[in-house]
């Protein structure tokens, strides 16, 4: 759906954002990943022509930009904010215009929307009259309104509380079941796990790793099993397959050589020890992104 | 519905909401009347009932002169204003005369009352005694009267005749004539010009900078919540520009409008002389002219700012240069035809409130007019074209205002 070619932006003396490449597939969730000031704020900007980039282009369903995409995209910035002295409504219909929406869907859609993030009554009150996480919601809703095609959310979730965080991420899960795409960008990667189904990671403006996560884990395995057991296992201190464990009193963490598989280490083992649990240890996102980035930064 | 409308609408609807809008509305044309008036109207105000004044005069001369030299203070409704009474008829001493004449007049009997001495040189010390001593009006009134009948008595006594006396004691007012063409005469006052000249220029002043003020505010507010993002990823930087700037200007041709309502309202009242309107076409013409110029500038250098702090600074640098006109104006009053004046008129910046004023005091040759409305369509162009390169930038820097240098490169880029 949106194309990212060798993607580079030059400030002054510093580059930003330096030759980048993705390809962000459509109906899915795209995590975008990083430490601050890796450059993410700065990509999303360029793909949504807020501004020009150095070098490189992107492109959307194929074409480069044009005025069209004004109109179906939805962008929540980090920093959020909102006209204070404004009524909820009066806002709400105006991003909706700014969007080419016509006043009766706006006013319908928007109806519809604060009924769901049980804001209704705000409708009238100015937007300063509103609880932090309250002015959030309309943010959302403002970004959301006009039933766009691509959805922009940098750290959708900062504000909110734990169960307005599961209505958002319930919310952002149905958008992906309608067929819409989302390009999420954001440092709680317990969150991106649970969410995203590709992955691109950057880190002082250059990309460090991108693709399908379920790959990227696999990238960043280490071929590690957990084994729970009763009896003796000093024998795994000897086992030819095996390049380092963890000891611990009922199980153990085993590293295996890459070309040993889990399931053949699991029949050669079977008979020595009585075994009460046999898993493989998977990187969570967490680790793969510390470990990325240090590496990257070494 | 067009985005740039949109916009305009909604800085239009969402400004005009503002407290603070509805009072300088209202509130703006009250002060600029009140200025103006203000003097002449507390000096000028005449008195609505006669007023008593009592005469002491030690020495009996001037009582009946007097009389007949008040004569011509009258009320509106034709009676006399002042009523003289001779408080020294029933010989008592000075001492008890002043007694009793302070007695009357602190008990309202009397407005005050002359005391007049008269001196063996044959000059004299007059005290008006009243309860309020600041009464200029009054006591020139007085002073005009006693010089008169003084004057009367000393050429009365030297035997020179009435009708002598008469055209020394009156003197002669000059009225100023404003010639125009077609052998049209009309009177001209400085009353007259403030109406139908400054008060325009001082009305664009303000409007462009409460409105400038306006704009570089909410441009801050939407940079320093990052709506702005939110708004460039929605429509062009120009259509942003020309929809805020169409909301403005909608807004100060509200103010306008609202303010010729009550110039037209108050026409031909005392308070507003009715040929404010003579020139209204061409002076309109050159306000909206230089309402966009300088609202041009405001949105060029305003969109470099990124906070409430810088806003506030560099509103009140431009308010400043904006009120420079004003300063010009003022001399081009004394000598409308000067070499000075002329140059003036081809200067962008004070070519608004120069022609406004001109167009009040004398005619205008057609080339001249031709030449700085030629001069002002291509500064507004300029202006605008390059206030909208800064602006299509600025309103994404942040933090440091960039620098001379950097702004130019802006202006470079494609």
């Amino acid at each position: 759906m949106l194309q990212v070619n060798n993607l580079t932006k030059n400030f002054k003396d510093t580059v930003a954002v330096n030759n980048v490449s993705f390809n962000v597939e459509p109906g899915k969730i795209f995590g975008m990943l990083g430490p601050n000031g890796a450059g993410k704020t700065t990509t999303i900007r360029m793909m949504l022509n807020i501004i020009k980039p150095s070098f490189g282009s992107i492109l959307f369903e194929g074409k480069p930009f044009s005025k069209e995409f004004f109109n179906i995209t939805g962008y929540l910035p980090e920093e959020r904010g909102l006209y204070k002295k404004s009524k909820v409504l009066d806002t709400l219909l105006y991003f909706a215009g700014l969007k080419n929406m016509d006043m009766k869907s706006a006013i319908s859609e928007s109806t519809k929307w604060l009924r769901k993030l049980e804001i209704e009554n705000y409708k009238d009150k100015k937007v300063e009259e509103l609880s932090k996480g309250n002015q959030q919601k309309i943010q959302f809703i403002s970004t959301v309104l006009h039933n766009p095609k691509l959805l922009i959310f940098d750290e959708p979730f900062g504000g909110f509380d734990p169960i307005n965080q599961q209505l958002i991420k319930d919310i952002l899960l149905s958008f992906v079941d309608s067929g819409k795409t989302i390009i999420l960008s954001t440092h709680q990667m317990d969150i991106a796990e649970k969410l995203c189904s590709d992955i691109f990671l950057i880190n002082k403006g250059k990309q460090v790793c991108s693709g399908s996560l379920a790959q990227i884990k696999r990238n960043f395995g280490t071929n590690t099993i957990r084994i729970g057991f009763e009896g003796d296992a000093s024998f795994l201190s000897s086992d030819p397959s095996v390049i380092r464990f963890d000891y611990f009193s009922n199980y153990a963490e085993v590293q295996l050589k890459d070309n040993i598989k889990p399931d053949y280490f699991l029949k050669t083992i079977i008979d020595k020890i009585n075994i009460t649990q046999f898993s493989i240890i998977e990187p969570t996102l967490n680790k793969i992104f510390i470990d990325a980035i240090k590496e990257n930064s070494d | 519905m067009n985005k740039t409308v949109i916009i305009a609408k909604w800085e239009y609807l969402e400004k005009i909401k503002t407290k603070t809008f509805i009072i300088s509305l209202f509130l703006t044309p009250a002060i600029i009347i009140g200025f103006a008036l203000a003097p002449t109207l507390i000096s000028d105000r005449q008195d609505d009932s006669t007023k008593a004044i009592g005469i002491i005069d030690t020495s009996g001369i001037y009582f009946k002169p007097l009389i007949r030299n008040v004569e011509k203070f009258k009320l509106a409704n034709g009676q006399p204003n002042y009523l003289l009474i001779n408080l020294a008829g029933n010989k008592k001493n000075l001492g008890e005369l002043k007694k009793s004449g302070d007695e009357n007049t602190l008990s309202g009997k009397l407005e005050g009352y002359l005391l007049i001495r008269n001196f063996p040189d044959d000059s004299c010390g007059i005290e008006y005694r009243s309860k309020n001593a600041g009464n200029f009006m009054e006591l020139s009134n007085l002073k005009e009267a006693f010089n008169n009948a003084r004057i009367e008595l000393k050429l009365s006594k030297e035997g020179i005749n009435s009708s002598l006396m008469k055209f020394i004691s009156n003197s002669v007012d000059i009225k100023a004539v404003k010639i125009e063409k077609g052998g049209e005469e009309s009177k001209s006052d400085f009353i007259q010009l403030f109406f139908t000249s400054i008060i325009f220029i001082i009305l664009l002043m303000m409007m462009v900078i409460s409105s400038g003020g306006m704009l570089v505010r909410s441009l801050v507010e939407e940079k320093s919540n990052r709506l702005i993002e939110i708004i460039i990823s929605s429509c062009s930087p120009n259509q942003l520009l020309a929809g805020k700037v169409l909301g403005l200007s909608a807004l100060g041709l509200t103010q306008v409008f609202v303010w010729t309502l009550v110039g037209a309202a108050l026409a031909g009242s005392a308070i507003v002389p009715p040929d404010v309107f003579n020139n209204i076409l061409p002076v309109l013409l050159f306000f909206i002219l230089g309402f966009i110029f300088y609202s041009a500038i405001f949105v060029g250098i305003g969109s470099i700012v990124s906070s409430e702090q810088e806003a506030q600074q560099i509103t009140s640098y431009l308010s400043l240069t904006m009120m420079l006109p004003l300063a010009f104006a003022l001399p081009a009053i004394e000598n409308p035809n000067s070499t000075f004046v002329h140059v003036l008129s081809f200067i962008p910046f004070t070519i608004p409130a120069i022609m406004i004023l001109r167009f009040n005091i004398g005619p205008i040759p057609i080339w001249e007019l031709v030449i700085s409305i030629i001069i002002m369509a291509i500064s507004i162009y300029l202006s605008i074209f390059v206030a909208g390169k800064v602006f299509r930038v600025g309103i994404l820097s942040y933090g440091k205002r960039p620098s001379l240098k950097e702004i130019m490169n802006w202006l470079k880029e494609e």
